[in-house]
């Protein structure tokens, strides 16, 4: 190789990640990602990749599971509304596909910003699985938790879970907390039973993560009605409302934190004494 | 009898020298580096697939790839011989046009076994680095792969018996593409019930269904393919070599090289 030509290349080899640095310099290093989707159907992909509908669906549920990523960390207006379409090529494509069911489901069912906050179409999806998959016992029990968890259909979730119960294989438990739901219409002690078993059966991942802090959101819900109660303990005993969370300590009312699970503090309306989770808090959901 | 068998395996040792001379198996490296990168990456991105996508990944490779050689080694295979002349010296040796035909098809079928072992083998050792089971149950979707593709390359040597290399290029690749859609052929009944069935399953016949190669999704599932469906695949296999390479020999038989 002459030393002209080696020199050029030399050249030629160097401008390219120099020219690269300069276009992440203007265009920055994470742009904007093109929100196009253009095929809807998976009945259309499926026909597109004849022998290959597997791996088309491990590309788009890989493109899913990135969509979700990107849309809850860099967009403003979260609006997810490729969701959906990319939930139901992967799962045209591949019916098996039961993490596709599972996590899809809580990707549109959690409220923003978390999720899409669409939990009718979670469990749609859901119930597609359900039909694809009879012999999955978890995606009836993710069914039934829905019904519970986003929707506050105690019956609806009891009878998915009942059902859930008979598929061989099914968790023993199935049927006690059907039948807890039925008894009590459903309190925080089975959302919390609910949560723990999504915590337990997941690995180390966003379901898993997601399951950890609406247990977290439990615990600060248990501890801001343990706060109301010293609130009207207090008023009780004095015949006013404490002006500060801090004077129920004072009055040996309350001896644990004033801060949710998530290290933020509580928030307190002297005027009708109402506690509450303040919405700058991770710990905050919608009512 | 045992005479002609030799000059067959020597037909196909030098076929397969052949494509390794044409850096055919050059192919490995693009599916080595596949499959480290998928390793490497998917555990990170899938959310609890690596395992079943990895599978995926290999096995869609292994289709994929041995397709593209099958066809485009394989309709090269004959035509070039013609196209070069080197085909007259052959045929003027004690060589009947029927070994030289068999044998490279046994060649380039080699080559094609050789290629899917080695990407097995690479499979499986991507598996076992990313703390997975070698799944051995992964041959039950790599086998009737294997038999698909020797259904291709039948094809390629037929329609490149009968014309040019590259029209019998377009003609293979057209074949295996319509014989992944035989399913649609299938079910025109039911979106087009005004198509007479007759010519409906007359289509259905007449086309290879390169379904009944396809077990990828049950195998990266870890489903068995059971021993007799895999039986029955090998015997349409055997049935379709036996009708496509009887007719490509016929044609070859027939051409007159003056």
């Amino acid at each position: 190789m002459s030393l002209r030509l080696a020199l050029a290349l030399a050249l030629a080899a160097t401008l390219v990640p120099l020219s690269q640095d300069r276009i992440d310099r203007r265009a920055g290093v994470f742009r904007a990602q093109e929100e196009v989707l253009y095929l809807w159907s998976g009945e259309n992909v499926k026909r597109l990749v004849p022998g290959f509908e597997n791996i088309a669906a491990d590309v788009y549920w890989l493109r899913t599971v990135q969509y979700f990523g990107g849309q809850r960390r860099f967009a403003r207006d979260k609006r997810f509304d490729l969701l959906r379409p990319l939930i139901e090529i992967t799962t045209t494509l591949d019916p098996r596909f039961e993490i596709a069911y599972r996590y899809g489901a809580i990707f549109l069912s959690e409220p923003p910003p978390i999720g899409a906050g669409r939990p009718r179409e979670g469990i749609e999806v859901l119930e597609r699985g359900a039909q694809a998959l009879p012999g999955s016992w978890r995606l009836r029990q993710d069914l039934g938790f829905f019904h519970f968890l986003f929707l506050n259909d105690p019956a609806a979730a009891a009878k998915v879970l009942t059902e859930a119960s008979k598929i061989p294989g099914a968790a023993f438990w199935l049927r006690t907390l059907a039948a807890d739901l039925l008894a009590k219409g459903g309190d925080r002690a089975s959302s919390r039973q609910m949560w723990r078993q999504m915590f337990e059966q997941a690995e180390e991942g966003i379901i898993r993560e997601n399951a950890r802090v609406r247990l977290r959101i439990l615990d600060s819900l248990d501890t801001r009605d343990r706060l109301a109660a010293a609130v009207a303990e207090f008023e009780r005993r004095e015949g006013r409302r404490p002006a500060r969370l801090e004077e129920l300590q004072a009055a040996r009312l309350w001896k644990g934190p004033l801060e949710d699970a998530a290290g933020v503090r509580f928030g307190y309306d002297a005027a009708t004494g109402r506690v509450f989770i303040p919405d700058t808090s991770p710990m905050w959901r919608p009512d | 009898m045992r005479a002609g068998v030799n000059r067959t395996l020597a037909v196909a040792a030098n076929a397969f020298r052949e494509t390794v001379r044409e850096r055919v198996l050059y192919n490995l490296v693009f599916f080595a580096i596949l499959m480290t990168l998928a390793g490497l990456l998917l555990g990170q991105l899938s959310v609890r697939q690596d395992e079943k996508i990895l599978k995926d990944i290999g096995l869609a490779a292994m289709d994929l790839f041995g397709t593209l050689i099958a066809v485009f080694i394989g309709t090269g295979l004959v035509s070039k011989e013609i196209e070069r002349r080197s085909l007259y010296p052959l045929l003027a040796k004690p060589l009947s046009r029927g070994e030289f035909f068999i044998g490279k098809f046994a060649g380039l079928a080699f080559t094609l076994f050789v290629n899917l072992s080695v990407m097995l083998l690479a499979l499986m050792l991507t598996l076992v680095l990313t703390q997975r089971r070698p799944d051995l149950g992964l041959l039950g979707a790599v086998y009737p792969i294997f038999l698909g593709l020797l259904l291709t390359v039948g094809f390629a040597m037929l329609f490149s018996s009968v014309t040019s290399s590259t029209l019998a290029a377009v003609l293979t690749v057209g074949v295996v593409i319509v014989g992944r859609y035989a399913d649609v052929i299938r079910g025109m009944r039911e979106v087009a019930p005004t198509i007479p069935p007759a010519l409906v399953n007359a289509l259905f016949t007449i086309l290879p269904n390169y379904a009944n190669f396809d077990f990828k999704s049950q195998v990266a599932y870890g489903d068995p393919v059971p021993a007799g469906l895999l039986g029955w695949s090998t015997l349409y296999a055997v049935g379709w070599l036996g009708v496509v390479l009887g007719l490509g020999l016929a044609s070859f038989r027939s051409r007159d090289f003056q």
